[in-house]
């Protein structure tokens, strides 16, 4: 992790602004998205995607095996095609069959490794894989998408510019898997290798890949070619729900250092003195983009369509101020009498305008070690602390009923993370103890007057201990700790999914509830057989 | 036997401790001092031992505290005095197990560690951990104690997408 000290003049915003829940909701992709930084990579190299297998049916079904080079290794990418009826398909995770499955494999696999793969990739969560399977995934078909997709290619013709442009995918995937996760191998086996050293850098490189597969196989059934700008405008899909959500907690050192690289970004763009007329020019291409981007991007929910709408509105509006700033810094600062979702859009058009100021920061967002934090002196110097750092977390009452609604919980059934009702659920008693503000408040109210050993205050009263770890964490990073209270009743998952999801590059949210979006990877990346540093700029992208 | 990958060796170990009634925060530790133990080929008799009474977790884990604190505060060499063969084994895992540079020695029954808080600890990590059936159905049983069974509504409301997704 780089110093938290800014390397420019401008300071950074406070990560009381940054890390409420209204803002994280409203977060937009950068260049510093992990799917954006794995993509200039491929295309810095050129990289190429080459099938090396195709056993695949006239009606889609079967498995075909991709190949990339990064940075001197082979990663394949095993894709299983399923014959799927339409009554089992579903985006949950309590699913037990998809239209496809795929393993991300470290190297070349061989036949006995196609075998395995092919008979437990489809089991997902019930198989069982090995250290060369770095990322397991499976995918469900946009079944409009891809119906229109195959008949128009069928009849000889493109399909539907409009449906591309409202879909933007052939299929979206259900579940990502990495690091560890069914026998798979852990992280820390390939974080030291050029490419993917970066946070999700190889689920990213399994979604590209996946994309890639996609397009081959809409092709291979509908007995035609895609025109290419509408190949690079269908993305990935995915659809996610509440499991993503908890990480953003349980992970404080990483969540740190993706908000501090991303606004050590801006503050370093903000300091930039001069708005050069190429810079003003830069500056009005990519609002263009956003705002065509915007006009392109609908949602079926009413209320998220509406904020879009308006988004779209105040952007129009706002962008006269590109010309009238005389300074990025002043461009800034005519935002901050706008909404978070603008000030978010315009956060990333700065960061996408300058690369030669940002890209470098790509190097700090991982965390290889866990939080290396010196202990408190004792229960004095943690009361300092925590009067410092947690105001936001002592002034609520925990007892009412409305600041402690909701519990998080892991299911018997699925393993997966869900939300209760603390006052209508059972499961209460098991919750996951992602309340980090009412622990830190708890721990406040049972400090003693006078200071003692923290091992001493910790012996006593163990139940503190996870509490003490948060404020020793969040002395020495800033950004690690989300500043709502995650159990309240006004609390919803679904701005902590937008900003996880952003950070992986995502694009064209579409919030289906405050629990779970569906979104859109990798729509208007370069294709796998043109990547090149020419093909890089594909930030907001629109069909047209 | 089976082999396990490190990162699900560990989260069945916090889960484990959690199902015995460990806090957060030890069930954390005692999940990575478990991974570790086990790469480290640790006996695994004394960690379902310890698992039977979270007490001993705790009482590990505050040893474990004492030490990290004397040695921010200059302590070039903490020593630790522990009888039983089994929670010395446990205590030399969790010191270990510590995300900063550990320097252990054994002498007999006293374990000294030179803790570098500022460093990160630069033990490698095997890419496979091999558990016994037995050892792995105990750490299940306790960890399928945190899992809050399934229902209709915690599967309608408490969870994410829709049920069928066609579009």
């Amino acid at each position: 992790m780089k110093d938290f000290a800014p390397a420019a003049a401008v300071p950074l915003r406070a990560p009381g602004e940054v890390l409420r829940l209204a803002r994280m909701g409203a977060m937009m992709p950068t260049r510093l998205s992990f799917l954006r930084t794995l993509l200039r990579r491929l295309c810095a190299e050129r990289a190429r995607i080459t099938r090396t297998h195709w056993q695949m049916s006239a009606e889609g079904h079967g498995h075909a095996v991709y190949a990339i080079p990064l940075a001197g290794h082979t990663y394949s990418l095993v894709a299983i095609s399923n014959d799927l009826p339409d009554d089992q398909r579903s985006d949950r995770v309590i699913a037990t069959a998809w239209d496809a499955a795929f393993v991300l494999f470290d190297g070349t696999p061989g036949a006995e490794d196609i075998a395995r793969i092919k008979a437990q990739a489809p089991k997902q969560e019930a198989g069982r894989f090995g250290p060369r399977d770095l990322v397991l995934s499976r995918a469900n078909k946009s079944v409009r998408m891809w119906d229109a997709t195959v008949s128009a290619l069928h009849a000889g013709r493109q399909p539907d510019r409009a449906m591309i442009r409202d879909i933007g995918y052939l299929m979206r995937t259900t579940a990502v898997y990495g690091n560890g996760k069914f026998g798979i191998a852990d992280r820390h086996l390939i974080a030291d290798r050029p490419g993917l050293g970066g946070p999700f850098a190889a689920e990213m490189l399994a979604v590209y890949m996946i994309r890639h597969f996609t397009l081959d196989l809409v092709q291979h059934v509908g007995g035609g070619t895609l025109d290419r700008d509408l190949a690079q405008h269908l993305g990935i899909g995915n659809a996610t729900g509440l499991g993503m959500a908890p990480f953003l907690v349980t992970h404080p050192v990483l969540l740190h250092n993706w908000l501090h690289a991303r606004e050590t970004a801006l503050a370093r763009v903000r300091a930039v003195a001069e708005m050069s007329p190429d810079i003003r020019t830069r500056l009005h291409s990519l609002a263009a983009r956003a705002a065509a981007h915007l006009a392109e991007w609908h949602v079926p929910a009413p209320d998220h369509d509406a904020t879009l709408r308006q988004l779209e509105t105040d952007w129009h509006r706002f962008r006269p101020q590109i010309d009238a700033a005389q300074s990025i810094d002043a461009l800034w600062q005519a935002a901050q009498s706008q909404s978070a979702a603008l000030q978010e859009l315009l956060a990333a058009l700065l960061i996408e305008a300058f690369p030669e100021h940002v890209d470098d920061l790509a190097d700090s967002m991982g965390d290889a070690h866990g939080p290396l934090v010196q202990p408190f002196a004792d229960t004095g110097a943690l009361q300092l602390a925590i009067g410092r750092d947690w105001a936001w977390a002592l002034g609520c009452d925990y007892a009412q009923a409305d600041a402690c609604k909701r519990f998080w919980y892991v299911s018997a059934d699925k393993l997966e993370p869900r939300l209760g009702d603390r006052f209508a659920d059972a499961g209460a008693a098991l919750e996951t103890p992602l309340d980090i503000a009412r622990r830190v408040a708890a721990l406040f109210a049972a400090l003693p007057p006078q200071a003692q050993p923290l091992s001493t205050f910790l012996r006593d009263h163990p139940e503190h201990a996870m509490a003490v770890q948060r404020v020793a964490v969040l002395a020495h990073h800033p950004y690690a700790e989300i500043r709502d209270n995650l159990i309240a009743a006004t609390c919803r998952p679904i701005d902590m999914l937008r900003c996880k999801l952003s950070f992986f590059g995502a694009t064209k949210f579409d919030p289906k509830s405050d629990l779970w979006t569906r979104i859109t990877l990798a729509q208007g990346a370069p294709l796998g057989d043109a990547l090149s540093p020419e093909g890089e700029d594909w930030w907001l992208p629109v069909l047209g | 036997m089976k082999s396990w990958s490190w990162t699900e060796t560990q989260a069945l170990g916090v889960r484990a401790a959690s199902g015995a009634g460990v806090p957060p925060a030890q069930a954390l530790a005692f999940g990575a001092m478990l991974a570790r133990h086990l790469a480290d080929d640790g006996a695994e008799a004394p960690l379902m031992r310890a698992l039977t009474a979270p007490d001993a977790v705790l009482g590990l884990a505050h040893r474990v505290e004492t030490v990290v604190e004397q040695a921010s505060v200059g302590g070039n060499s903490v020593t630790v005095e522990e009888a039983d063969a089994g929670q010395r084994a446990l205590l030399i895992s969790w010191l270990s197990a510590l995300p900063c540079e550990a320097d252990l020695s054994v002498t007999g029954n006293t374990i000294t560690a030179k803790l570098d808080l500022a460093a990160p600890s630069l033990r490698s990590r095997p890419a496979r951990i091999t558990l016994s059936d037995d050892l792995a159905a105990d750490l299940h049983a306790l960890a399928s104690k945190t899992y809050v069974p399934d229902s209709d509504t915690s599967r309608a409301s408490g969870a994410g997408a829709g049920l069928m997704e066609l579009d």
